[in-house]
This record gives structure tokens, sequence and C-alpha cells, in this order.
């Protein structure tokens, strides 16, 4: 079996400043890291290459000004990694992206899953796994929170749409992908959105609203997994320094070999920036404990009325 | 001229970091208190090759020499101090003596479960009457046949209470002294007669074990002697003088950590309607701080780079220990200034970086043994021969 891993990068968020008032986004501190969603997809590639054995081979999400990315999906375990350069590749989007993968699949050979990240840490894009699958022809899976393959077929864990109360926003996306652990593949395949036995434990503002349920499709086959569905393993050390070491751990290839050139025009065209709308200040409540409880129950029933 | 990290050293830093930060961090303040040693992260390390960093991999290490090892130390020591003791006793001087000396067979033997953590080391040198005067030990080693017979009480042994594998000195020819009277030997956990004593109860590094290990006729092959008969003052020496390089790599981690707390308490602490970072004596402290830790990181990434690349660093791996504990100490010091009443509380991790910090100024040898290491290094260039 053969498992491709879309791995990208994104800037440190930690390192950034966003400056509102003057309209621009200042970079302290100039990190990348792997995309965490992406990582989370690698570590999914890895635990079935650990079950069954599979070659894992890792290409990028994106345009990359150098192959630091790929060689961490190496140390990481990937089997092999490749880099993809040439001209008029730079500016590439996720649509460019799906027809360039789609390609580079079909020169390795043919796959048997791809996996990639659901979403980006820098802009939140989704596209890219949907955009293969088609471009691919393939059925897909978005958003898994565990992936399992054998016998020609791939199950994943989805979770069920949170139900939303009151608001537009219910819970902030970071927190709805706390760190409850899923239940484990398996139970009833066939009664979609079901709760799973034993049910995930409750945590305090993490009502999980629908549960777990399982889906199963044919391989070959694209999922896409949620940032922090599994936690990535560390590099072993030796590795990591020998694959950092040789020059030619990275195969290079030219997309002008893969796509004609014009299927190397992007989608997207940027005409300037702008920042979303302010979120509204909280309200700050003070008193005797009684005084305030009773302040966020109002504020509480006052949110849920609208 | 060329100060800029090889990649392999930049993601041997990422990973390094990242663990620390997960793995090693959280437990940080739990072993200060418990006064316990993380024994599960010495584990989680051992498989990722950390604890066998800077041997070849022929030896069952990472590969990635003094320099690799110097990162690893430092961003130990940037969030646990206590841990990066374990470890650099273990790898610094434990393994590193048999790597420096010890026979091939020897290595094959000690050196490939030391490198690969699963086994760990310790040091001994140490005695209650040997403490800067290394010279003046009195544990003794007998021949009888094919074996040597050892005898005496070692203190202060970091990881000496659960250590696999010891290196320890003897006097093996009592009328010759430090040169040529001194012998290192291999001993393993549970040869007769080898026990472990009282454990110190420390004011800091309390999550590393420091123990008092006895030796009542313990039987050791003649194979086990590590490097030559007599030798063993000249060998430990070497040894410790990589100690020392690292102790100012953990020591520079330590300081760059209370130099991003005060930053962090600078930004956010108010007083007097503004943040601290407006005021001219904490941005003077800050400055004075950053601006000795950067000379400190200079220091010890050129002294790893003089170790990878096989040049003398005695005196420079000294300068290393005595600059980088101060430095630390003082960077320390200042944080808690900064900090002010909730730093000299327990909730805030300055009170346990400021009792850690303060046993770099002693152990590895103490600051004045570093003085005295270079300045006979510089008279002895100067034709004037120094003695302690």
């Amino acid at each position: 079996m053969r498992i491709i891993v879309l791995v990208g990068r994104v800037l440190d968020p930690s390192g950034i400043v966003v400056n509102r008032r003057r309209g621009r986004i200042f970079i302290n501190r100039e990190e990348y890291l792997v995309n965490p969603a992406d990582r989370c997809a690698l570590e999914a590639a890895l635990r079935i290459k650990d079950a069954t054995g599979a070659e894992v081979v890792a290409l990028p999400r994106g345009p990359l000004p150098d192959d630091d990315v790929l060689r961490q999906a190496l140390a990481a375990g990937a089997d092999r990694a490749v880099y993809l350069t040439g001209d008029g590749f730079k500016g590439a989007d996720d649509a460019v992206m799906a027809r360039v993968l789609a390609a580079a699949v079909e020169r390795l050979g043919g796959a048997d899953l791809v996996l990639a990240g659901a979403t980006t840490l820098d802009t939140r894009q989704g596209q890219l796994g949907p955009r293969l699958a088609e471009a691919l022809g393939w059925p897909q899976i978005v958003g898994a929170w565990q992936v399992e393959a054998t016998d020609g077929k791939v199950q994943a864990v989805l979770q069920a749409p949170t139900p939303r109360v009151g608001g537009d926003r219910v819970l902030a996306p970071g927190r709805r992908w706390g760190k409850t652990p899923p239940p484990r593949v398996g139970g009833d395949r066939h009664q979609p959105w079901s709760p799973l036995p034993p049910p995930p434990p409750p945590r305090v503002g993490g009502d999980r609203g629908g549960g777990y349920a399982t889906v199963e499709t044919d391989l070959p086959a694209v999922v896409t997994v949620l940032p922090g569905a599994l936690k990535p393993r560390y590099p072993d050390g030796a590795r990591l320094i020998n694959i950092y070491r040789a020059e030619d751990a990275v195969e290079r290839w030219d997309v002008a070999d893969l796509v004609e050139a014009d299927a190397l025009k992007p989608l997207l065209e940027r005409r300037g920036q702008d920042f979303p709308p302010e979120r509204e200040r909280g309200v700050r409540v003070s008193g005797t404990p009684e005084e305030m409880a009773q302040a966020v129950a109002d504020a509480l029933r006052q949110q849920v009325r609208g | 001229m060329d100060f800029t990290f090889a990649p392999e050293h930049v993601a041997l830093r990422r990973l390094v970091r990242e663990f620390a930060e997960n793995e090693v961090a959280p437990l940080a303040m739990e072993i200060d208190r418990e006064g316990r040693v993380p024994f599960e992260t010495l584990r989680k390390m051992a498989k990722i090759g950390l604890l066998g960093v800077c041997f070849p991999q022929k030896y069952g290490g990472m590969g990635a020499g003094e320099t690799g090892y110097c990162i690893l130390m430092e961003e130990l020591g940037r969030v646990c101090t206590s841990t990066a003791t374990n470890v650099g006793a273990h790898i610094g001087i434990g393994a590193m003596s048999v790597y420096l000396d010890g026979t091939e067979e020897q290595k094959q033997k000690y050196l490939m479960p030391l490198a690969r953590g699963e086994k760990l080391a310790a040091f001994v040198l140490t005695e209650a009457d040997a403490g800067s005067d290394a010279a003046a030990i009195r544990t003794c080693a007998v021949q009888d046949g094919n074996e040597w017979v050892l005898n005496g009480t070692k203190t202060f042994n970091t990881n000496g209470s659960f250590a696999d594998i010891v290196t320890v000195m003897a006097v093996t020819d009592p009328t010759l002294g430090a040169r040529g009277g001194m012998t290192a030997f291999i001993v393993e956990a549970g040869t007769p007669g080898f026990k472990v004593g009282t454990h110190e109860n420390k004011m800091g590094i309390r999550g590393s074990s420091t123990a008092e290990l006895i030796f009542e006729d313990v039987r050791v092959p003649h194979e086990n002697v590590l490097g030559k008969v007599g030798e063993g003052f000249i060998s430990f020496m070497k040894t410790l003088d990589v100690g020392r390089l690292t102790l100012g790599a953990a020591c520079l981690g330590g300081a760059q950590a209370a130099l991003e707390a005060s930053v962090h308490w600078a930004k956010t602490r108010k007083q007097f309607g503004v943040a601290l970072a407006h005021k001219q004596s904490v941005q003077w402290m800050i400055a004075n701080m950053a601006t000795e830790i950067e000379a400190l990181r200079s220091l010890v990434y050129r002294v790893a780079w003089m170790v990878d690349t096989g040049q003398p660093f005695t005196q420079l791996a000294a300068m290393c220990k005595l600059y980088g504990s101060e430095v630390a100490s003082r960077a320390i010091d200042v944080a808690l200034q900064i900090h002010g009443g909730l730093g000299y509380t327990r909730d805030f991790p300055i009170e346990r970086n400021f009792r850690d910090a303060r046993i770099s100024e002693i152990f590895e040898g103490t600051n004045e043994i570093q003085r005295i290491v270079i300045a006979s290094n510089i008279f002895r260039q100067h034709g004037v021969r120094i003695r302690p």
C-alpha cells in the first residue's frame, strides 16, 4: 500500500503581531511550522505504516521555498519525499496544486490513499483535499479524527457537527477540537451519527453535540485529518541528523514535467488585504458572588434568546 | 568565519525544544517539590536517541557532535535544571569517560547501551575529604590476580543511586599521587560490595539524585580498567572538560529562560500606570542580561565547534563553566528583582530557578577551581607553572 501525505508550512503565529489600527501584520520572528493538521495527517499515515508496512510518500501541499518540511516528514518516518519546483509555480493556489498533485500521484505510479490536513493554520484553507479528490476522481472523507486502512478500504472517525445554540458562534474553533480522545474505530458503521460506546467524557465548555460516526469508503481515496486529532510522534534523533546531512534525501521534480503551463494559472487573485470585523468586547461583572452569578445568568439568558 | 548552525543542528534544536516544552517543562515544578528523578522523561528521551546525542552512530549514538549536545543541554536548562543535571551526569561525564578513554571492547559493551539510553551512567570522583582537591581521594584499588579490589566511600554522586554503570577513580599507587598513582575503573551496579549510602537533601536541583556510594571489597576485572593504569586522573580531567562546556550550555538555557520570563513579566505587569517595560531601570536590567547571554552563547558554541573540529579547549571549557554559571546566577537574580514579591513565591518558577542556578557555581569544579585552570593555562603559555 502506498500512502501520500501532503505537508505544508505555516508562519509560527507566536512570532507575528496583528496591528489593526495600521492595518498590518508585523513579523517579529520569522519561523515556520509544519502545518499542524498536516502533522496529524502524517501521524495517521505513519500509524497505518506501523500496522501494515505501507510506504509513505510526502508531497508539498503548496509551493515551498525550501525542502525543510519534507525533510521533517522524512525524519518523522516517511519513506520518500518529493520537492516540487519550476517556473510559474510560486503563485500556485489550491486549484493549481490539485492539478499538479494529481499528476504527481500518477507519475509516482498511483497510490492507495492520500492524507492531508483538513485545514491550514494560517489562512484556514480546507479546499486542497476535496479538490485533489475531484481531480483524481476518488472518493473523499473530510475532517477525520482517526484513520485506519486495511483490505482495500479506509475507515475514518468523524465528529458530528456541533449544534448551534443561540447566536452564530457556539465555541471557538480551536476549542472544538479539544483534547477528549475520540472512541476507537469500530462500532456500528452503518448508523451515521450514532454516539459510539463508550461516549466521550463531557468537558466544561466542550459539548460535543451529536457524537461520533465511523464512515468507510473503498480505496483509493482522499482523507483529510483535523488538527489536534492525533499526537504527532517525535522523530528519531539519528534519523533526523542523517536526513538533514544527506543532500539528496528529498527528490526534486520540475512541475513543467507534470502539467502544461496553462494548468499553472491560479484561480485566486490577490487584490488587497483587510481584517475581519473586530470581536465585541465581553462584559465585566463585579459584586458579591451572588450578584456576579446573577449577572452571568442574565447575560447568558439574553444570549440564548437573542 | 561562519556563525550559522548546520541544518541538522537547526532541526535538532526544533526537536529538542518541542520535546523540552511538551515533556520536560510540565514536570519541572512537580519533580522539584517531590524531590524525585523523572525517569519517565529519561525513558522518552532514550527512545528518540537524545541520551546518546553526541556519540557516533556506530556506538548507538545520534552523531550530532558536541554542538548537538550543547543544543540539548541549552534547551533542557531552559525548562528544567534538574533534568539537565541528570542528563549531563549521564552523557557528559558518565558515558563520556567511556567514550574518551574506553577500549573498543569497553565501548561495545558499555557505551552502546548508555548511548541508546538502555542503561544510565554516573561519574564517581568526589570524596568527603577530596572535593576541589580531587587528587586527595583515598578510595583505593589493589590488584589481585586478574582483578582489582576497590575500597572506599564516594560522596555527591549525581545519578549514583540508580546508575547501571559507574566510572570510579581510585588510588592504585599511593606513592605516585595524581600523576601515575590513580586509575579509573568501570563498575557495574549489582557488583557485590557496591552499595548506595545516604542521599543528599539539597537546596536546588531537587529533581536529580545525589547519593553516597560505598565500595567494600568490590572486585572488578582487569578489562574494566578505563584507560591505562595510573592515568586515571588525567583521563577524568579530560572528561570534566567536556562536562564543563556543556554545563555552560545548560546555564545559557537557564539564563535565557530568566530573560524570557523577565521580558514577559515586564510586558504584562503594570505599575504607575505603565508596563514595567517602559521603566528605564527595567530596560537596563534586560539589556545587560541579554548582552551577557549573547556573549555566553558565542563562547559556548565556539568551544563546541572547537571540540567538533578537534582543537584543544581545556581553558575555554573552564571559561564556559565559570562565565556561564555566573551569567545564569546574575540573570536569575535580576529576573527575581523584576518579578518582585510574586517572584519570591513558590507559585512562580523563578524561586526554583534561583535555587537551581546556585549549584552551577559549585559543582563540576567550583568557580575558584575554574579560575585556577584558566590562570594556570595562561601562565603556562608564559613559562610559569602554577600549583593549586
